[in-house]
C-alpha cells in the first residue's frame, strides 16, 4: 500500500516525518484539479485518485488500519489535512466529514461496513439524507416514516423532504419510526436504504428562487436488509446525533453568491453606479451592512484563534445566525439601491434578477440547516445555559402526540 | 511596548480583582452621589497597579503600554462601570502630551499624571459637541490668550492639568491653562450619566501656553486612542449587563417556569450575545490595528487603523446601548427601578455613544476608509 505503515504495531511518526512523507507522496501522485470541477466530480479520474488516497491511509487517518486508517491521533491527522489543503488535493480527512462512512464505522454491522465504507470513501457510491419530513422540520424527532420488520428485512413507508442528491444517490441514511408506542425520541431507528429499488420515488422540489437543489421522496414498501439497521432498534436518535455532528462540521459558510456574474459584488461600486453613494440614508444602511460583514469576519477570526489555543468560543455557534442576518440585510440594501428595476426579472434584466434572487435566497441560510429561531434556542440553551422550553410530547407514546 | 497575550491576561485579571473588591455596585452608587464623581482612594490604587500611567513611557514613570493593553484593561473598567478620570487623564491627555508635547512639557507633566497625583483633561469641543476641528469654540488671540467656551469636558472639575484646543491663525492649537488663570471659569454640568462627570469651561482673555506645535492631527490621534478605550469599556459593559440579565432569566420564575425558558426572552438573549461578541471583536481589532499603525517596527496601515477605530466607535457604542436597553426590558418591572443596576449600564451606554464623536461621525469615517 504505497509503502506506508499499515499495522498499528508500528509507532506513529513524528509530525515532521509525516509532513515530509505526505508532501513527497502528493508530489509524486497529485497532478492538480482539472479546470472544470463539475466534470471532475463524477469522473473516473476522481475515483482513481480517491482509491490512491484511501490506500495510502490518508482518507481516514484516525480510523483503525482494518478500515483504511492509520490509528492516528487527530494532531497527526491534522498534518495530513494541512498538506492536502496546501496542495489543493481532495479526499483526505474524511473521518472528519464523511457522514455515511463515519456513521457506518461507528454503529454499523460488519456486513454494512463491508458493503459501503470503501465505496463511499472512494466516491463510487453517493449518499443522501432521509431526515426531514413535511411534518418533521425543526422537530426532527417527530418523523412518521415507518419501518416494520418483515422476516430478516425491514419494509419502509413514508415521505421525506429536503433531500439533496437523492436523484443520483446509491444509498440514503434514514431516520424512521419503528415503535409508535414509545415516546417520540425512543421509537426511532436509523437505517441505510439502498436507493435503486422500485419503492423509492424521487421528485424534484422547486424552491422560491425557481431553482431545484432538493427533492422530495415518496417511499412505498421499500425494502431494507436487516444488516442495514444502524445501531440498535430504538436507538436511532442517538445515532442521528452523531451523524448530525458530522453534518454540522461540513456546513461552514455555505451561502452562495449571486447567480449572475454581471453584478459587481462590491456594494460600494453598486451604490456608486446607481448614483446613490451621496444619499445619507443609503450611506447609513451601507455602513451597517459593511459592518455586519466585517464584524462576522472578525468574530470568525477570533473563534479560530481561540480554537487554536484550545479554548472554545461561543462565537462558532453564532456564525450561522450572523450570516442569515447579513444576507437578509444585504439583499435589502441591494434592493434599495436597484429600486424599481427589481420589478423586473429574467435573463434580459440580470441586475434585477440578481437582487431578487439574493432577497429570496437569503432564506436558504435563515431556514435551512435549522431556522434562525431554532438556532437562537440552541445558543440560548447550550451557550448561555438557559432552561429549555417544557416539551409536552416528551414522555407520552408518540401515537398520542398532537399533529398538524 | 507590547506584552504577551498571557501578560495581558494577567494585567486584566489584576484590574478585575481590584475592581471586584473596590468598585462594586454599592461603591459606584456611593461615588455617583459624591461631589467629585470618583473615588480618590481607588484612583491611587489604580495608579499603584500601573493602570493610570499605563500608556506613559517608563522614562516618565509609566508602564509604556499600548492600545492592546489599554483595551484589555478597559473591558474590565467598563464591566465595573468604573467612574474615574482614567480615559480623560490617562488616555486622552497623557497620549496627547506624550505624542505632541515638547520634552520639557513631558518632563514637567507626565510623571505626576503617571503617579495619579495630577489629573488632566482636554477641552476639545464647543456646544455642538462634535469633537471635530470645526466644533472648537475657543479662539487664541495673537498674544496667546484664550476666549470662548468648551463643553462636555470630561472630569473637568477635578483636573489640575488643563489642555484646551483653540483656533489660531495657523489652525487648531493645543494650549495649557492654569487652573487659577484669570478669566477662566469652570462649571460642573448636570449629567445624565453620573459615572462620567462633565464640565463647561469659559475663557475670557485667559492667559495660556501653547503646547509645542500640536495641531488637530495630534488631537485626532489621541481621540482615536480614547475611542479604543471607550470601545473596550462598551464591550465589557455590554458583556456584564448581559451576564446579569442571563442570570436573572435563570432564576426568575413566572407561570411556574424560569422565564429564560420562554423563547421570547431566550431569543433576545441569543441576539444580544451576538452583539456582545461582535463588540468584543471590534474593540480588540481596533486596538490591534491602532497598535500596529503606531509601531514603527510593524509599520501598520494607518487607513486600516482609521477604519477599525471608526468601526469600533459605532459598533461598540450601539451594541452596548442595544444590550442595556434590552436588559431593562427583559428584567421587566424590577429593571425600571432606580435600585436595579440596569439603568446605570444604560446611562453609561448613552453617554459613551456621544463622547468623542458619535456614531454618525464614526460611521461616516468608516465608509470613507472603505472608499465610499
Amino acid at each position: 500500500m504505497a509503502g506506508t505503515p499499515e499495522t498499528t504495531d508500528t509507532p506513529p511518526p513524528s509530525a515532521e516525518e509525516l509532513r515530509a512523507e505526505v508532501r513527497d507522496w502528493l508530489a509524486r501522485h497529485w497532478t492538480g484539479l482539472p479546470p472544470n470541477r463539475d466534470v471532475w466530480r463524477t469522473s473516473p479520474e476522481r475515483t482513481a485518485w480517491l482509491d490512491k488516497v484511501v490506500d495510502a491511509g490518508y482518507a481516514v487517518p484516525t480510523w483503525p488500519a482494518a478500515w483504511h486508517g492509520r490509528g492516528y491521533p487527530s494532531e497527526l491527522a491534522a498534518v495530513i489535512e494541512q498538506e492536502f489543503a496546501a496542495a489543493g488535493a481532495a479526499g483526505a480527512r474524511q473521518d472528519k466529514y464523511n457522514i455515511a462512512a463515519n456513521t457506518a464505522l461507528k454503529f454499523g454491522t460488519e456486513q454494512l461496513k463491508h458493503d459501503i465504507i470503501r465505496d463511499v470513501l472512494t466516491g463510487r457510491a453517493a449518499t443522501c439524507l432521509f431526515y426531514s419530513e413535511p411534518g418533521a422540520g425543526s422537530d426532527l424527532a417527530a418523523v412518521r416514516t415507518t419501518a416494520v420488520r418483515d422476516g430478516k428485512d425491514w419494509v419502509v413507508n413514508g415521505q421525506k423532504v429536503w433531500t439533496s442528491g437523492a436523484a443520483t444517490a446509491d444509498y440514503a441514511l434514514l431516520i424512521a419510526r419503528t415503535d409508535w408506542d414509545a415516546p417520540k425520541h425512543r421509537g426511532l431507528s436509523y437505517f441505510v436504504v439502498p436507493m435503486h429499488q422500485p419503492g423509492i420515488d424521487v421528485r424534484p422540489l422547486v424552491q422560491i428562487t425557481g431553482e431545484s437543489h432538493f427533492n422530495e421522496v415518496f417511499i412505498t414498501d421499500a425494502v431494507v436488509p436487516g444488516e442495514y439497521l444502524v445501531g440498535a432498534e430504538g436507538d436511532g436518535w442517538r445515532v442521528l446525533q452523531t451523524a448530525l455532528a458530522y453534518e454540522r462540521s461540513v456546513m461552514g459558510d455555505g451561502a452562495r453568491a449571486s447567480r449572475n456574474h454581471t453584478l459587481a459584488d462590491d456594494l460600494i461600486s453598486l451604490a456608486r453606479a446607481h448614483g446613490r453613494l451621496d444619499d445619507p440614508v443609503l450611506r447609513f444602511h451601507l455602513a451597517k451592512v459593511l459592518a455586519l460583514r466585517e464584524l462576522n469576519a472578525l468574530n470568525n477570526a477570533r473563534a479560530k484563534a481561540d480554537a487554536a489555543q484550545g479554548t472554545s468560543s461561543p462565537v462558532m455557534s453564532l456564525g450561522k445566525l450572523a450570516m442569515a442576518n447579513i444576507l437578509h440585510a444585504e439583499a435589502g440594501l441591494r434592493t434599495e439601491i436597484a429600486g424599481a428595476e427589481t420589478l423586473l426579472a429574467g435573463a434580459e434584466n440580470p441586475e434585477a434578477d440578481d437582487v431578487n434572487f439574493l432577497a429570496l435566497n437569503a432564506f436558504f441560510t435563515s431556514i435551512g440547516g435549522g431556522t434562525d429561531q431554532i438556532q437562537r434556542n440552541i445558543i440560548g440553551e447550550r451557550v448561555l445555559g438557559l432552561p429549555k422550553e417544557p416539551e409536552v410530547d416528551r414522555n407520552i407514546p408518540f401515537r398520542q402526540v398532537r399533529r398538524s | 511596548m507590547a506584552i504577551s497575550a498571557a501578560e495581558r491576561t494577567a494585567l486584566r485579571e489584576a484590574v478585575r480583582d481590584l475592581l471586584q473588591d473596590a468598585c462594586t455596585e454599592q461603591d459606584v452608587r456611593k461615588v455617583m452621589n459624591s461631589d467629585e464623581g470618583f473615588d480618590r482612594g481607588l484612583w491611587r490604587q489604580l495608579a499603584e497597579l500601573g493602570v493610570v500611567g499605563m500608556l506613559i513611557d517608563p522614562g516618565y514613570g509609566g508602564s509604556g503600554f499600548g492600545a492592546l493593553e489599554l483595551e484589555a484593561v478597559t473591558e474590565e473598567t467598563g464591566a465595573a462601570l468604573l467612574p474615574s478620570p482614567f480615559i480623560s487623564s490617562g488616555v486622552l491627555a497623557a497620549s496627547l502630551i506624550q505624542a505632541a508635547g515638547p520634552p520639557a512639557d513631558r518632563e514637567r507633566l507626565l510623571p505626576a499624571l503617571a503617579s495619579g497625583q495630577s489629573i488632566a483633561t482636554v477641552a476639545l469641543t464647543g456646544t455642538k459637541g462634535t469633537w471635530t476641528a470645526d466644533g472648537v469654540d475657543v479662539t487664541a488671540a495673537a498674544d496667546g490668550t484664550l476666549t470662548g467656551a468648551a463643553r462636555y469636558v470630561t472630569f473637568g472639575q477635578a483636573a489640575d492639568v488643563i489642555l484646551v484646543a483653540a483656533r489660531t491663525a495657523d489652525g487648531i492649537g493645543v494650549f495649557e491653562v492654569a487652573p487659577d488663570a484669570a478669566g477662566f471659569t469652570r462649571t460642573a454640568e448636570s449629567v445624565f450619566d453620573p459615572t462620567v462627570r462633565l464640565s463647561a469651561y469659559a475663557f475670557d482673555g485667559t492667559p495660556a501656553r501653547r503646547l509645542g506645535t500640536a495641531g488637530w492631527d495630534a488631537v485626532q490621534d489621541a481621540l482615536d486612542l480614547a475611542v479604543v478605550a471607550l470601545a473596550g469599556e462598551q464591550a465589557g459593559g455590554a458583556r456584564r449587563i448581559l451576564d446579569i440579565t442571563v442570570e436573572y432569566l435563570k432564576t426568575r420564575v413566572q407561570f411556574g417556569r424560569f422565564i429564560g425558558s420562554f423563547q421570547a426572552l431566550k431569543h433576545f438573549a441569543a441576539d444580544l450575545l451576538l452583539e456582545v461578541e461582535s463588540a468584543t471583536s471590534a474593540a480588540r481589532h481596533a486596538a490591534a490595528q491602532y497598535a500596529a499603525a503606531h509601531d514603527p517596527a510593524v509599520g501598520g496601515d494607518s487607513s486600516a487603523a482609521d477604519g477599525a477605530v471608526a468601526l469600533a466607535g459605532f459598533a461598540c457604542a450601539e451594541a452596548f446601548e442595544t444590550t442595556a436597553l434590552q436588559a431593562i426590558q427583559m428584567h421587566g418591572g424590577i429593571g425600571f427601578t432606580w435600585e436595579h443596576p440596569a439603568h446605570l449600564f444604560l446611562r453609561r451606554a448613552r453617554s459613551g455613544a456621544q463622547l468623542f464623536g458619535g456614531s454618525r461621525a464614526h460611521r461616516e469615517r468608516y465608509l470613507v476608509s472603505k472608499g465610499a
